[in-house]
Parts: C-alpha cells; structure tokens; sequence
C-alpha cells in the first residue's frame, strides 16, 4: 500500500515532468481511437444504407459483381419475360425491374462533371418503389418519359443543380440529355456517390441500349414469408441459374467491398500510429529514465530504511501504468475528437458522413487504455530496472547526477552486429533477383538497421555531435562549448532524443527517395519510349462517341485505340494462363516503342498474328512462329502465332500481349468490343500545339477524360506521386510531432536537472541571453543528430529499395537533395522550436534559488 | 539601529574610492502583513577595498542575504548598494549580470564549477562568457598560487573537494573582479582543506591587493580576515578588527548567551 501511496505522491509530484510523456501517450492513443472510431462510423454509415437500399430478395445475373462493370461498358442484364416468371413464385408480394449502371457520366451544360472526385460512383438507374425506401422526393416530380430526370439532392446542392436544368448522362449507349424534373433526399447518409433517376424505358434505353432488359429484380416477401424462403421460392419459379440474395446477403456482399477498403485505410493509419508510439517509447524512457537519476539519493534512502528493489521497481512502473492511464484516457476523448475533425474534413472534400453515425465500439476505449498503458510500462521497464539497482549508499552520496558509465562496449557490439547484420541484408535485397526474396531482405534490413542504429546511437552521439559542433557551434565560442558538451554529457540520453526524430525522418527520406526515383525513373522510360504526342485517359474506359471526336480533330496523324480484352491463353505446351490480351491499332508500335527480343511488332499487327512478352516466352517456351490459343471472353477461340516477343525489361505495358484492332474484330463479335482503355494520338509534323488545343476542344464534351501531352503527363505523374508523399508525410508529422515533444521533454527535463548549474553558470555572469542560446544550441544539436542518423539510414532503405524495385522498373535513382537538404535545415528549426519554453523557462529560473536548489 | 559601523564618505570625483562597496539603508523584507519577515533591517556598511572581511552571526541573522544583496544577487526593499560608485539597487537584470560578470566575483560552499568543462576552463569561464581574454601572466600567477598547474585538464569530478574549492578561488581571482564574495566558501571542506583555502584568500588580499568578503560560521574562518561584522535579526551589532579565532568565539558565545537571556 505504501509502495502504492509513494507512486502516486510521486506521480502528481512530478506532474509537470511526466506532462509531455502524457501527451506522447494521449497523441498515440488518440490517433489509434481516431482510426477506429472513424472507420466504424464509416461502416456504419455504409451499413445503415445498404440496410435501406437492398429489397427482401434481388436477382440479378449470375455474372455481376457488385462492384464491376463487364469489359463491354454495359452491365449484365435480365431479359424483362423473367419478371412474370419472378412474380409467380410463391410468396412474392411484388417484383419490379431495375435498371442500374455505374459506368456513367452525368455532366451539365458547361460539360461539367457532375460525379464526385474522391471515387465515390456515379449511379445511373430507373426510379422504384424501393427506393423510395432509402431516399423521398422532396422537391418536383419523378421522372416521367424520356426527356426527365431526377437527381439526389446530395449532388444537386454541390452544384447548384435547379429544377429544370439539363444535365447530359454518357454511357457507352451514347450521350442522352434530360432536363431536372425532381430532386430526391436520402433518408439516410449517403456517403458520396452522386445519383440520377430516369424512368423505366428510358433507363433501359439509353443506358443498356435495349428495351425491355432490367439489371436486376427486387422482390418483396409476402407477409410471414423470410427472405430465405423467399429466396427458395423464386429460385425454384426461375428457369436458368442467376444470382439471388436475400437482403442480409446483398448487404454483406456491399459491405464486404466497402469493408475491404476501409481495413486498408484502417491498417495504414493504424501503421502511422505505430510508428508514433514507438516514437513514443523513446520519450517515456527518457522520462523515466532522469526521473529515476534525479531521484537517485530519495530511492537511496528508501532502500536504506528497508525497501526490498522490487518495492522500488514496482513504485516506479506503478508510476507508469498512472501515466499511461491519464494518458490514455484523454487520448481516447481526443481520438473522437480526431474522428470527428476526419469526418469534417471527408465532407469538405465532398463526402457525406453524419455524427449521428458516430460509432464508438466498447472495444474502442478498451483497446486505447490496454495499448496506452501497456506500451507505457514497457517503455518504463528500463529505467524503473536501473531504479531498482540503487544501492542504499546513494542516499549518503552528495547529489548530482550519476554519469552513464559502461555504455560501452557491449552496446557497441550488440549495435554493430545489429547493424551489420541489416546492412548485409539490404545489400542483399539490393542484388537480389527476385522481388519477393529481394523485399523480405529489404524488410529486415529496415528493421534491423533500425534498431542497430538505435543500439548504436548513445555512442554515435560522441562523434557526431562533436563534428556538428564543430561545423555550426565553433563561432559561438564558451557559450557553443557548453551546449556541445551538455548534449554529449548523458550520450544515452542524446542517443534516445536522436533516435525519436530520426525514426520519423528516415521513413521520410526514404519514401522521397523512393517517389523521386519513380518521378525519374518514369520520366525516362517516357521520354525513351513514348512516341504518341497526346495521351487521352480516364477513371472509365474511353466511349465510343469520344473516340469519335478524337479521331474527328484535326491535325492529328494517327489515332491509336487500346483495348485491353479478357481472353485465356493456351500455350504450346498446354498451361493456360487467363491475364488477357490488348488490342491496339498498329501505330501503337510508334506510340509506344517496344524493345523486342524476337520478331517485329509491325508483323504481330498482322493478320492472325499476336505478341507475347519475354518473361512469358521463356516460363512456357514460346518462340516466333509457335501457335497460341486464344479463348476471348464473349467471342470465339483463334489460334494466333506468334510474330514478336517483347522485352519485359520495361516499366510500361510489361508482360502485355498485342494483337491488331482487326484480328479482334474476327474473333469477338461488336457487342462485345471493350471500349477503350486509354488512347494516343500523333500530332502531323508542326502542328503539335495546334492540334493539342483541337483535341482538348473536341474533347470539352467529356470532362471525364484528360487530354495531356507528354509535357503534363510528366507533370501529372510527379503532382501524383507529390501528392501521395505529401500525404504519407502528413500522417508521418505524428510520428515527427511526438520526436519533437521528446526534444522538449529531454531538454526541460535537462534544465530542471542543471538547475544549480544554471544558477551558478547566472551568478558568475552567464547573461540571459546567453543562458537560452546555450539551450537552444543543445537542441539544435541534437536534432541535427537525430536528422542526420534518419537522412542516411532513410536515404540507404531508399536507394535499397530502388535497387529492387529496378526489377519492375525503376532503374533510375533519384535522391532528392532538395528535400534531403530542406529536412535537414528544417531539423535545426525544429530544435530552435523545441528549446523555445525549455530555455524560456532556465531564462526565468531565479539566480539564487537555483544555486539553493538541493 | 546602526551600530559601530564606521561612516568613511571616501571619494571626490573618479578613480578608486577606499570603499570597495557599501550598503546604505538597505532593508530586505519578504512577505507582507502578519507574515511579513525582515531579514536585513536599515543595515548601513562599508566595505573597504583590499581588506578581508568576514561576516558572522547566528542562523537567520541576515548574514547571507546581506552578502546576495550587496553581490547584486538578490534584490532589496529600500535602500541603496554601491559597487564601487555605481548603484546597483534598480539595475536591471541585464546589467546586473554584466556587473556580477565584469567585476564581482564568487566562491559558494559547494558546486562552484560546471562538471563539463575541466578546471582549466572553468578558471576561465566568466572572461570566457564576457569575451575577454584572460592575462596570461595574471592567470599563470593565480594558478601558480593556488597550486592547481598539474590539475588544469582534469574535470571537477577528478578532484577532491579542496581542490574544487581552489579552483573556484583561482575562478573568482582569475577576472582580476573588484570584489570577491565567499557564501561559507569552506562549510564543505574538513580543518585542512579548509584552512588551504583561507590561506589562498588571505594570500591574494596580502599580495594581489584583492578585496574579498566572506560570510561565515566558523570563528577559524573568520579568523583569517581583517574585520569581522557581527549581524544579528538582520541588524549589524558589532564587529572587531584583527580577530583571533579565540575572540571572535568569545564574541559569538557572547551573542549566544545574551540572546538566550533576552
């Protein structure tokens, strides 16, 4: 109980210097309860609307997915004769048909895409009964005949949609213009996906391009009949096997695809917080660790008066489990907070999300406290093992702080081998042939050069301080000289603020490594490889009316159609293999230059003729000449020869296979021609910028698409690839936050600790000034130290891993020095930053009091 | 209220005065209302340059705080402090430090150098934060008097407690200051070490012509100065020139006697 009551007498002692370990904690936690709490409103706020929007029992083909539009633009379809069939069965209250496609655009008169742009779809369909279940009208009508349509409110609120506007619906079955007649509100949140309403024969007409045909049915039960036996029963009245789900299913199968996503988004964030709690551990030891220094003669005397070591160990992880409670307790209000600001945010970038969704799960709170705690203690095991070891006869020995004596040796080679051993490791991921035995290597490498610099770190601090000093700290004469020494006297500690900050800036250099080299790398393939002036591309494939107006604009050479097909393969020596084939017009040879092994690409343009690439021919033995049996999906089998193996030593189109537009006309009848995935085009000599501001007109009418030349597709790649670093950073500023408090934490720990020599260093005439310069050097120093540990280890995973990754491509290595050097600088601020209230504080401390201070 | 306290108005215009500081009227007070303390009341003293004076008198008599005020360490309530001519009472804090750096210097009884810089560095510390370099010739004779010229590079944990004690001297001599101020400069040291270092702060005011001031407990201490000032309840009630160990404890036993009678 006393041990108890000493803990906590300590605890809310010292609660000024347990603060900033506090708030390490809360950050952590509340960024792990934030995930949860955000992603379960997420799912919530899905679950809520699939629950509303699935009827008792849909049938639907047995080919559609949820989630995916068929390679021929139009979904799969049900002849309308079924819905009699559907309608006798036992049970049925009623059955409508439903026509949905989500491979539209909507835009309105200024061309304007009316879609979101964070991915949610846009959803084409007839307006039912059942949707009257999830949405109401609450303005106008629903739509009636072909010129009508309804929008949901969602949409016509983002751009100011009125009733009688005319919006413009594309889709494969061509362009279709309707004027607003209704608006209609969901019931529930709808998270983003912008919708319109059409009725049934026109629905069916413009966008599955033939009369009578539904996408799927829903049935409603009977009263006292379950969906299941519903299911049953209408499975039984139905020739012919199809799809059928009961609500229940059709919700799961919903909520799978959108719960798949949202695991990815929750493992990356919960991965970000991670890493901010290892960051974390630094600072809590440290904590502790001078907690337990400054401590040193009071824990002498109790052992003196009779505590065994385990009583003081224990009081000292007693102290931790308090702090991790505070801290985590208040990290889990903050990370509904962070839940709450998430939400915020989604719905400013266009996505609807309600706090009355707000999930907040038991386990949530739970597994914040247990994760806040647990880690903290760990953290503390440490130093409250060196408490602990304090023998009696420290009470009776003057105070001042106990050098850190034998971090030698052991640490050093403990530290090396660690090292060596990630070293080796990366160098072995570097060489490697493979990518999968390559990115094992290089996964253990980080790990363990990681934690060997992290081992190594205290007894690296002695030279690099020292050579830091050196460079920056030499023009500041005795006052430099005392920050150089103050951040070498306790190397462990230096070493352990380093290690935070470096944690977070390796992963940053490393990452800026990477997406350089992949900007560069992509650069060059382009330049050396892409022969097409203009690439047309979008999130859909590409509908036939705009590939109408492509080939419609001026001064362009060549048009290139690219069509990816689905198709199995059969080798000569029989394996199959179902990736596909692509279908190009033959200047795709010009648009794209292709290095070939064997054969030419103009000859697999031939007729009957195809290309294979290299890795391919050598897994199945395949050389010019051979037959290969291609089955496409929805047409028929052609046996095709080989004419050209291309090299597969290139990032783009590696391992595709090409064959002409014609030989896919032979074999795959129109209805099921994919349209186009992308599309190039090849301006007439000197007219380049004439003809690139023709195709970007001719393709005003369809926004989805973007017409860029080589120049912005550069551009675009690196804003791409920018703009995901920039959000990798964003969520790695955590990790680097809580690395910055533990340089405040050590430093104000440190001037609370040097307080009599801060005293006597005031008396003897160290001026104010003076006084905080020193202590911002000392941070200065030691995040520089930090920075520097974390470029060069960083900028080695990076290269590393640009050497692997040189087998899908990325053989240019690119170290982005500006970022390298803008980092590094910025360090310096950071220590600046960090040392503000530290020596703010020793600035204030009272001269004579300090030198009192026992 | 003043008692025995000489009134020398040495002085003219310029140069050194024969008072290296005095205190006029000085009161320190902490607290207000029923709480409130005095700690130095209308205390009036002079300093003369180039003596030893030690300042005597029971726990809580003021003698410390005296010393912290007349050091520019420590604010007072009213009255005034000069170094030399200058007042001190009013100085901001920034000027304060340049003086404590410029022209005063300290012994405390104990932590007196910085364990990161060797004794060397320590001795030269003040110059070195002032900017200054030190005399050469002046800091070889300082060393050499104190006796540390084989210890220079060794950190302060390297060197037993006299030894740091006579580094701090050798620091507090080194700046060449106006004015040495000694908080129990051998409160922490046993007879010997102690009396080595009295011997140093009595060499340098016999050979270099240093004043310095010290407060003390110990009548052996306080044997070694040319005056002694006795303070009691914050007021200066006697003091006595030459002493010998054996009357300053005489005095002292005095004092006991009289206060526990009173």
């Amino acid at each position: 109980m006393t041990v108890l009551k000493t803990s906590m007498r300590n605890f809310f002692a010292h609660k000024g210097r347990m603060a900033l370990s506090a708030v390490a904690v809360l950050l952590s936690v509340a960024f792990v309860c934030g995930t949860l709490v955000f992603t379960d409103t997420m799912n919530t706020t899905f679950d809520k609307l699939f629950a509303t929007t699935a009827s008792d029992v849909t049938v639907s083909p047995k080919e559609a997915k949820s989630d995916d539009t068929p390679q021929n633009g139009k979904p799969e379809s049900l002849p309308a004769s079924l819905l009699e069939q559907v309608k006798q069965a036992e049970g049925v209250k009623a059955a409508e048909g439903v026509v949905g496609s989500s491979a539209v655009t909507v835009v309105n008169s200024e061309n304007k895409n009316m879609g979101s742009n964070n991915g949610a779809p846009t959803i084409a369909g007839n307006w039912t009964k059942n949707d009257l279940r999830s949405m109401e009208i609450t303005s106008g009508h629903a739509p009636r005949g072909p010129t009508e349509l309804m929008v949901d409110a969602d949409t016509a609120d983002k751009h100011d949609l009125k009733l009688g506007d005319e919006l413009r619906t594309i889709s494969v079955a061509g362009d279709f213009t309707a004027k607003i007649v209704g608006v209609a509100t969901f019931k529930v949140t709808n998270p983003g996906a912008s919708i319109v309403f059409f009725d049934t024969a026109t629905a069916q007409r413009e966008l599955l391009g033939s009369a009578g045909r539904f996408t799927q049915f829903n049935v409603t039960a009977a009263a006292g009949v379950s969906d299941t036996q519903l299911k049953q029963n209408v499975a039984q009245a139905l020739d012919g096997t199809f799809k059928l789900q009961t609500a229940k299913e059709n919700a799961d199968e919903n909520r799978k695809d959108v719960g798949e996503f949202m695991n990815v988004i929750k493992y990356a964030m919960l991965g970000f917080a991670g890493i901010a709690f290892l960051v974390g551990i630094f600072l809590i030891i440290n904590t502790f660790s001078m907690l337990v220094a400054q401590r040193t003669r009071e824990i002498g005397l109790m052992r003196a008066i009779g505590s065994s070591r385990k009583q003081v160990n224990r009081s000292v992880l007693v102290e931790a489990t308090l702090l991790g409670i505070v801290g985590s307790i208040l990290g889990v209000g903050a990370g509904v907070g962070i839940a709450i600001g998430l939400m915020k945010l989604m719905s400013a970038a266009g996505m609807n999300l309600s706090t009355d969704d707000l999930t907040i799960k038991a386990t949530t709170p739970v597994a914040g406290v247990l994760l806040g705690v647990v880690v903290t203690v760990l953290a503390a095991y440490l130093p409250a093992r060196r408490a602990g070891k304090v023998s009696p006869m420290a009470a009776l020995r003057d105070a001042g702080t106990p050098a850190d004596g034998r971090a030698g040796l052991v640490r050093g080679l403990i530290g090396l081998v660690l090292t060596g051993a990630g070293g080796f490791a990366l160098y072995a991921a570097g060489t490697a042939d493979k990518a999968t035995d390559g990115s094992l290597m290089l996964g253990a490498g980080v790990v363990l050069t990681l934690i060997g610099f992290v081992v190594i770190g205290p007894l690296l601090a002695g030279g690099v301080v020292r050579v830091i000093s050196a460079v920056l700290l030499r023009g500041f004469g005795p006052v430099g000289r005392m920050a150089e020494r103050n951040a070498l006297r306790n190397p462990r500690r230096t070493g352990a603020t380093g290690a935070a900050l470096m944690i977070g800036l390796a992963l940053v250099a490393c990452l800026s490594v990477v997406g350089s080299s992949m900007v560069a790398s992509a650069t060059s393939e382009l330049d050396k490889s892409v022969g097409a002036d203009f690439i047309v591309q979008g999130n859909q494939r590409i509908v036939p009316q705009a590939e109408k107006a492509m080939e419609q604009s001026p001064g362009l050479a060549h048009v290139t159609s690219y069509k990816e097909l689905e198709a199995t393969l059969t080798s000569p020596d029989g394996k199959t293999d179902d990736s596909g084939v692509t279908a190009a017009d033959p200047s795709y040879a010009e648009d794209l230059r292709r290095v070939t092994t064997a054969g030419t690409l103009t000859a697999a343009y031939g007729k009957d003729a195809m290309s294979v690439g290299s890795d391919y021919a050598k897994a199945h033995g395949v050389k010019v000449g051979d037959t290969v049996n291609v089955a496409f999906k929805g047409g028929e089998t052609a046996k095709l020869k080989v004419a050209a193996i291309t090299s597969d030593d290139s990032a783009l189109d590696q391992g595709a296979r090409y064959i002409s537009i014609e030989t896919m006309r032979k074999y795959v009848p129109a209805g099921q021609i994919p349209p186009n995935t992308i599309m190039f085009a090849k301006a007439k000599e000197g007219q380049t910028e004439q003809a690139y501001a023709a195709l970007k007109k001719s393709l005003d009418n369809y926004p989805q698409y973007q017409v860029r030349d080589q120049t912005d597709y550069k551009q675009e790649l690196k804003d791409q690839i920018g703009q995901l670093l920039n959000m990798v950073y964003g969520l790695l500023a955590l990790a680097i936050i809580v690395a910055v408090l533990g340089v405040v934490n050590t430093l104000a720990l440190s001037v609370v600790e040097r307080t009599r020599e801060i005293g006597l260093m005031r008396a003897i005439g160290l001026s104010r000034r003076q006084l905080r310069r020193m202590i911002r050097m000392e941070s200065v120093v030691i995040a520089l130290f930090g920075a520097l540990l974390g470029l060069g280890l960083g900028m080695g995973w990076g290269a590393t891993a640009q050497k692997l990754l040189a087998l899908e491509g990325l053989n240019v290595l690119e170290i982005p020095w500006a970022t390298i050097i803008g980092v590094f600088i910025g360090s310096a601020f950071v220590g600046l930053f960090a040392a503000l209230i530290p020596a703010f504080r020793a600035g204030r401390m009272n001269v004579l009091n300090a030198i009192a201070t026992e | 209220m003043t008692s025995a306290v000489t009134i020398t108005r040495h002085g003219g215009t310029g140069g050194r005065t024969a008072v290296a500081a005095r205190a006029r009227q000085v009161v320190k007070a902490y607290g207000s209302g029923e709480t409130r303390v005095v700690a130095l009341d209308h205390v009036d003293v002079d300093i003369a340059r180039g003596q030893f004076t030690a300042i005597m008198g029971p726990s809580g008599s003021g003698k410390s705080t005296l010393m912290h005020c007349l050091a520019g360490l420590d604010t007072v309530t009213s009255g005034q402090i000069y170094l030399d001519d200058t007042e001190i009472t009013g100085l901001k804090d920034k000027k304060l430090t340049q003086l404590r750096r410029d022209r005063i210097g300290f012994i405390f009884q104990a932590f007196n150098l910085l364990p990161t810089l060797n004794a060397l560095e320590n001795i030269t510390l003040p110059m070195d934060i002032a900017g200054r370099k030190p005399d050469k010739a002046w800091l070889g004779r300082v060393i050499d008097t104190v006796g540390l010229s084989d210890r220079l590079k060794h950190r302060p944990t390297q060197l037993s407690g006299g030894q740091q004690q006579r580094v701090a001297v050798a620091r507090a001599l080194a700046a060449r200051p106006e004015i040495i101020f000694g908080d129990e400069p051998t409160g922490n040291l046993d007879s010997r070490a102690g009396a080595e270092v009295l011997g140093f702060l009595r060499q340098s005011v016999d050979e270099l012509g240093q004043t310095i001031v010290i407060v003390t407990h110990d009548p052996v201490a306080a044997s070694y100065a040319d005056r002694v000032l006795y303070l009691a309840d914050g007021r200066i009630v006697d003091e006595m020139y030459k002493p010998t160990a054996e009357a300053v404890l005489d005095r002292m036993k005095d004092f006991d006697a009289r206060g526990r009678t009173s």
